[in-house]
């Protein structure tokens, strides 16, 4: 009888270590980040903002994403950027910069092609074919806040607007300008 | 059975190709007029004493390589987005050489193509919508800038359909045409974000279009003539209010000789599921008048897809 509660006291002892070891209770940690910057997307909490003149069909802008683990926002400001891009657009600037509109005039597209985007802005969907993050993701100086408990990171990143815009429209969820012609 | 619902199934398709196209207005590139001034592209003549000022865009297309430069990036651009548009240095030369086709041609039996001094004077380079273009250089000491803009103007309407206008970022060393191209990179999409809305617009209200009525001076009647107890002037406004998407437009001008409507909106498909524009819109009009009991003779002409006028009393 001893033996036995000997062996659970310890396999339980081993669960609970595995459980609530340093490494998993990071992932758990960071899964729980992930979701609230998912969350941030949609409520649009980021700002975009544009930096310059980006090559021929591409827009060059700097996002600010949250988070309390800064690889998250680092990585979140991907989505944001060609989120910003199709349902927010950019005011202009310094650097010649131009106020950009959003891809989507409509408003209410984001709830009519609810299913389209959600399956395109999911964990390593679509959206990384128009995103390109600048200087390998490192973040500048200045770039880096400490707002309360989070991270504020701002990230230049490149969106490829011509190809987004087109396959958009290729899709349906936009419309072009020779639509109905 | 079968074949009643592959009838259905056709008729459905036909009609749903047919609705599926609207027609589609032309755009065309030119300089303003402010431009062409400052760059010394203008020809000036005496119209009976006043000395009158006109583009010479055949002279700017041939002199400026910047301009060139601009109108093939903006075209290319927008063929991009699926709408190319009309190249007005080939429309100049197309018409050049059909008045050259037009003077050499005769018939077999010695007869020449016939041509109403209406016919010449609407021989120009036109276009639906004119993406009229101006740019300025600013220079502060070393420094270099850009102000560019670009308006979308209606033919038709005179209205402006889309605009996009703004200064580039100074610079030290960058040589114009690069400025330019910066300059036409960053402004063409919020140019065509705002012609988006004026099709989505038109496609939501009708095409808006302007409406002329004259008279022959060798017709007795006139837009007040009675019909019983309706002025013409009074049954061409009721035709219209009938006939327009949600009953729009405006009478601008109305006296016994002439009528002008304006913001008429029509529908961008008739009856019959085709597309339509003001003339084919105006020819409901010209056969309303035409038939009992006002029995009215009419001329119509048009102006491209946006302007019609209809000449009461003759052909």
């Amino acid at each position: 009888m001893k033996k036995l509660t000997t062996t659970i006291v310890m396999t339980l002892a081993l669960v609970t270590g595995l459980i609530f070891s340093p490494s998993a209770m990071a992932q758990i940690g960071e899964k729980k980040a992930e979701r609230k910057a998912n969350k941030d997307t949609e409520d649009f909490r980021y700002e975009i903002e544009c930096v310059g003149n980006g090559a021929m069909g591409t827009y060059l802008v700097k996002v600010w994403s949250y988070s309390k683990k800064p690889t998250v926002a680092t990585e979140q400001s991907k989505k944001n950027a060609v989120h910003g891009v199709i349902f927010k657009g950019f005011a202009g600037g310094g650097q010649g910069c131009v106020a950009q509109k959003a891809l989507a005039s409509d408003p209410a597209i984001e709830e009519q092609k609810q299913a389209f985007f959600e399956d395109f802005f999911r964990d390593g969907g679509k959206y990384m074919k128009y995103v390109t993050v600048s200087n390998d993701g490192a973040v500048g100086e200045g770039d880096r806040l400490k707002i309360g408990k989070e991270y504020k990171i701002g990230v230049v990143v490149s969106v490829q607007k011509d190809a987004l815009r087109k396959d958009l429209e290729a899709a349906g969820v936009i419309k072009g300008l020779s639509s109905g012609f | 059975m079968k074949k009643t619902l592959l009838a259905i199934c056709s008729i459905l398709l036909i009609t749903t190709a047919s609705f599926g196209q609207a027609k589609k207005p032309t755009i065309m590139v030119l300089p303003s007029d402010v431009w062409c001034n400052q760059n010394g592209f203008m020809i000036e003549y005496d119209n009976q004493g006043t000395k009158v000022k006109v583009p010479d865009y055949k002279r700017a297309f041939q002199s400026s390589s910047d301009l060139l430069n601009v109108i093939s990036k903006i075209n290319g651009l927008m063929a991009d987005r699926g709408f190319p548009l009309k190249n007005a240095e080939s429309a100049l030369k197309s018409l050049e050489s059909e008045s050259a086709e037009n003077a050499m041609l005769t018939s077999k039996g010695g007869a020449s193509v016939a041509e109403s001094p209406v016919d010449k004077l609407k021989k120009q380079a036109k276009a639906d919508i004119i993406m009229q273009l101006t740019w300025v250089v600013n220079t502060t000491g070393p420094k270099k800038s850009i102000t560019f803009t670009l308006q979308g103007l209606d033919s038709y309407t005179d209205k402006q359909v889309a605009t996009a206008q703004g200064t580039g970022a100074p610079s030290f060393s960058a040589e114009l045409p690069v400025l330019l191209e910066e300059a036409v990179l960053s402004q063409l999409d919020n140019f065509n974000a705002s012609l988006q809305k004026h099709f989505d617009d038109m496609f939501e209200n009708g095409r808006e279009i302007v409406i002329r009525i004259k008279k022959f001076d060798s017709w007795d009647g006139d837009l007040e003539k009675d019909f019983g107890g309706k002025e013409l002037g009074a049954v061409i406004e009721d035709w219209l209010k009938a006939n327009t998407v949600k009953g729009r437009f405006s009478t601008t001008d109305m006296t016994e000789n002439m009528a002008l409507f304006e913001q008429v909106r029509i529908p961008l498909y008739d009856a019959g599921g085709n597309a339509t524009d003001a003339r084919g819109f105006c020819k409901g009009l010209q056969k309303y008048l035409s038939a009992a009991p006002y029995s009215v003779t009419c001329k119509l002409m048009m102006k491209g897809l946006g302007q019609a006028t209809i000449v009461l009393g003759d052909k």
